[in-house]
């Protein structure tokens, strides 16, 4: 290979080469270069920066879902939003349901995950069939759990009876003290699968030498799992933790299903809460207020957790 | 093949379907086709629609009728947009409180003299256009009545000694037969408390038997928190302590399951309970009873009534002349019992003319017939939250989309606050939406 053909797959060798034999080369390249790319900025462009400024001014109108012209109200509706309660019931609340659920779903994924590591008979099928809460469309978890949860006819009712666990029945979804806990179930109960799979591909990276190598040295069962295994895990932790808190504090769709943000305001988190304000309340200004404070949050999550919280190590740190 | 048959074959092809579309174009362009929107989603009542719609087409050749399936769920998130992008339907299925917030897209039209027409024809009754009576003019042509009626189990009446043929009229009566009727797996009435419009109805209806039909005053202001309405509210605690333990999750399924089950005496809802009744229970019909929503001591016979109607929503001439003939065409007796038996018992004609033996001997019907008598009757007497004067306010909208009633229900049997306190509660809520 000759330097010129080394000039031309490497972009940075053009500085090298700056003031030599091709000056102009550069601006050229770059131009088309950005050219290139120009149709993918134009569709970011439509597709998130549009919508988001567009959310920004209805944030700051008087916009109602039905119609008629939008009229300028500055911050007005955030200080409502800051003001109405929002931020002392249905923010913490979809705290409570974030945080709650990814411990929740991390436990069930981790578990499930070092089962269907080990060898047994069955492992294939298994490691398929976990996946069936996953895939199953969210309206069919939704009647599922209201249909076995139902304080009347319900079978979790008449198993929790004939065992004598509980004496009478208990209406899961109706009750304020159970809904709450037992919506953020449901809704484990249909995204651990996904933590799972992303679990046991970091597992299968361990390989059995690690292990081998550790019992030699000593180490017990604990050990093995928090010297060997968690350190290989921790990476896939970190980005299920970051991206599944995103995701879970902004599930509207198992909640709406099961409980419509009751009993009461049991399970009124924020999406909810915005869904109301948009359509039923019909004031979307204040919804569009209550999304960008909550996407705000979200923002801020996201940096601090990058910042702070440990990646864990790469593999050539954990040997 | 040759390279030149194979050309020919192509060419002689792509001639024949250009051809085709442009036949197809010009006989589409013939028509005007006219767009139905409507949130009946369950098959057969599509199925009915569409055979009425079919009837229509073939009946004509000027217009074209296409229906259009939408639901309750996302209406409200569905119209404003196609309003705005200047697609929206030309006739949109509506009941009172949904027309009043659409009307502030702009562009519902007045039908009134369109109404009065067909007034002069068919004879509404009176519960039909009140609702959609404001500012003067009428905003939706009425097409069909629901109306909630005691829906009761004569077995179980006779199982517990009570007269099958004399149920609860009072709300005294009405307590007494659901304790004598309750036992350990049988409860004898099951309402619903949860955050729904079918709480909303129920407690509505018995709120009207109390004299508390209206929420709103002379001057427009809410008067929900009324000694009559805490009265009510107190009753139905009551009702909701002799219900199931689950009726915090009930909405219009689950009462009409625990009845059809076995497990609930009486219930009350619309007539959407006769169709399955004998297939769901394994009883005969006779053993289906009804009666009209108990009152109070000092109330009078009442329940809620909703005039479903059609909202129509062009204001291009020849497109508006489609809806109008369509909606006409619906409303003629031998169309109307057919567009009525989409949803036997559900959906109640509310025209004089619309009282045909066709749609009473119906085979699903006819083991009913004194039920049917009874919901016809008792559509006299309907009622509906913020629109029995003929002057409507905008509150309602938000009101009935929030549930707030419901959420007051929720307040008694999910919170277990006191009826003054509940009452209280909806009252300030009420008068939020109000003041928005």
């Amino acid at each position: 290979m000759t330097t010129g053909d080394l000039a031309a797959t490497q972009p940075n060798s053009a500085v090298v080469t700056a003031g030599s034999s091709e000056p102009a080369e550069l601006p050229v390249r770059a131009g088309i270069g950005r050219l290139f790319i120009a149709p993918l900025l134009i569709w970011l462009g439509f597709t998130l920066a549009m919508p988001l400024a567009y959310c920004v001014w209805i944030s700051l109108t008087n916009a109602n879902t039905i119609g008629g012209v939008p009229r300028f109200v500055g911050l007005a509706n955030y200080i409502t939003v800051l003001r109405d309660g929002t931020m002392s019931g249905p923010f913490p609340l979809s705290l409570a349901w974030a945080f709650g659920g990814a411990v929740l779903q991390t436990l069930m994924a981790a578990g499930a995950a070092m089962l269907l590591h080990r060898k047994f008979r069955g492992q294939h099928i298994a490691r398929t069939w976990i996946m069936a809460s996953w895939v199953v469309p969210t309206i069919v978890t939704a009647f599922l759990w209201r249909w076995m949860l139902n304080a009347d006819f319900g079978v979790v009712n008449h198993i929790l009876l004939s065992i004598n666990i509980i004496a009478e029945p208990i209406d899961f979804l109706g009750d304020p003290d159970y809904a709450f806990a037992t919506v953020t179930w449901v809704n484990a109960w249909r995204w651990f699968p996904l933590m799972t799979l992303l679990i046991l591909a970091a597992l299968t990276r361990v390989a059995p030498e690690y292990y081998e190598a550790a019992r030699v040295e000593g180490a017990n069962n604990w050990q093995l799992f928090t010297k060997v295994t968690l350190p290989f895990i921790q990476p896939v932790l970190y980005v299920v933790g970051l991206l599944g808190t995103l995701w879970s504090i902004n599930v509207f769709d198992i909640i709406w299903l099961t409980t419509k943000g009751g009993p009461l305001a049991a399970t009124k988190t924020m999406p909810v809460a915005i869904y109301e304000r948009a359509f039923q309340q019909f004031s979307l200004g204040e919804a569009a207020a209550m999304s960008m404070l909550l996407a705000l949050f979200l923002l801020v999550f996201a940096v601090l957790f990058i910042k702070f919280v440990p990646r864990g190590a790469s593999e050539q740190e954990v040997l | 093949m040759s390279l030149r048959v194979i050309s020919l074959s192509f060419a002689a092809s792509a001639a024949f379907l250009a051809a085709g579309a442009m036949a197809g174009a010009a006989v589409a362009q013939d028509r005007i086709q006219v767009t139905v929107w409507h949130q009946e989603q369950v098959q057969p009542r599509i199925e009915q629609f569409q055979a009425v719609i079919d009837a229509f087409n073939a009946s004509q050749d000027q217009f074209e009728v296409i229906q259009q399936v939408q639901s309750w769920g996302s209406i409200y998130q569905k119209l404003p947009p196609a309003v705005a992008a200047g697609i929206q339907p030309d006739i949109q299925f509506t009941i009172p409180d949904f027309t009043i917030t659409m009307r502030d897209t702009g562009v519902v039209q007045p039908v009134t003299d369109f109404v009065d027409e067909l007034n002069a024809a068919h004879d509404f009754i009176d519960q039909a256009v009140v609702p959609y009576t404001d500012d003067g003019e009428v905003w939706a042509v009425p097409l069909y009545g629901m109306i909630q009626v005691l829906w009761y189990r004569k077995d179980m009446f006779e199982a517990a000694g009570l007269d099958p043929e004399n149920p609860p009229a009072t709300w005294e009566e009405l307590i007494e037969a659901a304790k004598a009727v309750g036992g350990d797996d049988v409860h004898g009435i099951g309402v619903p408390a949860s955050r729904s419009l079918a709480t909303d109805q129920v407690l509505y209806s018995f709120m009207a038997t109390n004299n508390g039909a209206e929420i709103f005053g002379e001057d427009g202001s809410v008067t929900f928190n009324t000694p009559e309405n805490v009265e009510t509210l107190e009753f139905y605690k009551q009702l909701a302590q002799l219900s199931p333990r689950g009726i915090a999750s009930w909405t219009w399924a689950e009462p009409q399951d625990a009845l059809n089950a076995g497990s609930v005496a009486m219930a009350i809802e619309k007539g959407q309970y006769l169709a399955i009744f004998e297939t769901a229970s394994g009883r005969p019909a006779s053993d289906l009873g009804c009666a009209p929503v108990p009152m109070s001591s000092d109330g009078g016979r009442a329940s809620i009534y909703y005039s479903n109607g059609a909202m129509i929503m062009t204001d291009d001439p020849n497109r508006r002349a489609g809806a109008e003939a369509f909606l006409r065409f619906v409303l003629e007796p031998e169309n109307y019992a057919p567009f009525l038996l989409a949803e036997p018992g559900l959906f109640l004609p509310l025209t004089e003319t619309g009282f045909t033996d066709e749609w009473r001997n119906d085979e699903v019907l006819q083991p009913y017939s004194e039920c049917v008598d009874l919901m016809i009757e008792q559509s006299g007497y309907g009622v509906l939250p913020g629109f029995n004067t003929g002057t409507v306010q905008d509150a309602i909208g938000p009101i009935m989309a929030s549930n707030i009633m419901s959420q007051v229900v929720q307040q008694l049997v999910v919170g277990d606050e006191s009826a003054e306190s509940a009452a209280a509660w909806g009252q300030k809520q009420m008068e939020s939406a109000l003041s928005q």
